[in-house]
């Protein structure tokens, strides 16, 4: 089978996982078509090395470097060891603010803003255990962390998340231990 | 199970990474548990938040026409795809092409130098023969001024027929001529007298590589030339502008009579 034609077997069916996490990761529709085009460009290259059934893992991680590539050119400040210190500040800066908590729940994208919102390296487990819906060991592997970085980062963004300043007004979702 | 135990599993639980053991024993502590079983129901509301609220973009119609333009690319590139291969001859032809060039390289190299030591042979053997010939007083075997009886001498002897010229209305009187050996050939000596010096002229026929410069050997001048068919080795203790320019007239075709 020829490179190509194993490139559309193979990875072509994963394009909108690549896309999604690309699309999470650069938090741009151009920016995030530009990574997926660069890690495509890998792939196809690289696509004789990938053995059958991992795919989407594969070629999620070509994206993930596609993405750390792109960034380092683009966006170096972005890549520096953010711990969400600056996100929890926030929250108890602005914790009680009833009323603009209020009208920030009107608001129909506010949890997809807090994703965004989120550091990068929490971001990325985020999106890839509960829209990709990966395990922790292909997270790991994509992500080239410990299993056990795995879990403190996505406990790390679920807390974030459940404290965030424009997540206080939500109804029925438990505040991380804040009551 | 107590809740420090739990803390630490609420979350794998809750995504399914726990075994079966683990996981009867924390869903059991989540009956019992209203503080560990908030923080589990906190996971699976956010995921399910998540899901409902957070968008899953798949990819754009641009973005698929792009990696569409990217794989018919490849596939025009494919059947030239055999690169490596061609990659490698072309290595290895490069490779031959080196090796031929040093060869041949090393090859004229070695062969000037064999020349160099050649000619550098061929000068000091027609200076150690004129210089043997002269202390011997066997300058000359027929001894003859004129061209017409020294020619058919040295034909009659030769397996060549040197041309012979008399010069001496330029001052280079012919004496005679004799036969000698020079770098293992026979070859014809014509003797010329000019003022009180002699001048051997060794006569050959055309080397391929012919020594070309001025030389000087012992105190002799060895000037060399070309033409009429013969190399011309001239050795002599005139001065070596006099005897280059001798020598190079003698070859000459146009001196012929």
């Amino acid at each position: 089978m020829s490179e190509h034609t194993r490139f559309e077997e193979l990875v072509l069916p994963h394009l909108d996982a690549g896309y999604n996490l690309a699309r999470w990761l650069t938090r741009n529709v151009n920016d995030a078509e530009d990574v997926v085009q660069d890690a495509c460009i890998r792939a196809l290259k690289y696509v004789g090395s990938l053995r059958d059934g991992d795919a989407r893992a594969w070629f999620l991680t070509i994206v993930r470097h596609a993405f750390y590539d792109w960034c380092k050119r683009n966006r170096p400040a972005e890549i520096v060891k953010d711990d969400g210190t600056a996100i929890d500040m926030a929250a108890d800066d602005s914790a009680v603010d009833p009323e603009r908590a209020a009208q920030r729940s009107s608001e129909s994208r506010l949890l997809a803003d807090a994703v965004a919102e989120l550091p990068v390296v929490f971001r990325e487990v985020l999106i890839l255990r509960e829209l990709e819906e990966l395990s922790y060991k292909e997270i790991a592997r994509i992500a080239d962390i410990p299993v056990g970085t795995v879990m403190s980062r996505l406990a790390r963004a679920r807390g974030l998340l459940q404290r965030s300043p424009l997540l206080h007004a939500i109804r029925g979702l438990p505040s991380g231990g804040q009551q | 199970m107590n809740c420090d135990e739990a803390r630490t599993l609420v979350a794998r639980y809750a995504d399914g990474e726990i075994d079966d053991l683990q996981g009867r024993s924390i869903a059991q502590h989540l009956r019992t548990c209203a503080d560990c079983a908030v923080k589990h129901q906190g996971v699976l509301a956010l995921r399910a938040q998540i899901r409902a609220e957070v968008p899953y973009f798949p990819a754009t119609p641009a973005l698929r026409e792009r990696v569409r333009a990217l794989v018919a690319n490849a596939r025009d590139v494919a059947p030239a795809r055999p690169r490596p291969v061609r990659d490698r001859w072309r290595w290895l032809s490069g490779g031959a092409l080196a090796g031929c060039t040093a060869t041949i390289l090393a090859w004229m190299l070695g062969t000037a130098v064999i020349d160099w030591r050649a000619n550098e042979d061929v000068a000091v053997e027609a200076v150690t023969t004129h210089v043997r010939a002269t202390l011997s007083n066997h300058l000359i075997e027929v001894a003859s001024s004129d061209q017409h009886t020294v020619k058919p001498w040295l034909s009659a002897r030769l397996d060549y027929s040197p041309p012979v010229r008399d010069l001496a209305s330029e001052g280079f009187a012919l004496g005679g001529g004799r036969l000698d050996t020079l770098d293992k050939q026979r070859v014809a000596t014509l003797v010329y007298h000019y003022r009180l010096h002699t001048i051997d002229v060794f006569v050959r026929p055309e080397m391929v590589h012919a020594p070309t410069e001025l030389r000087t050997v012992r105190g002799f001048n060895v000037a060399h030339a070309t033409g009429s068919g013969m190399d011309w080795v001239a050795v002599s203790d005139v001065s070596a502008d006099v005897l280059t320019a001798f020598v190079q007239r003698l070859a000459r075709a146009d001196a012929a009579p």
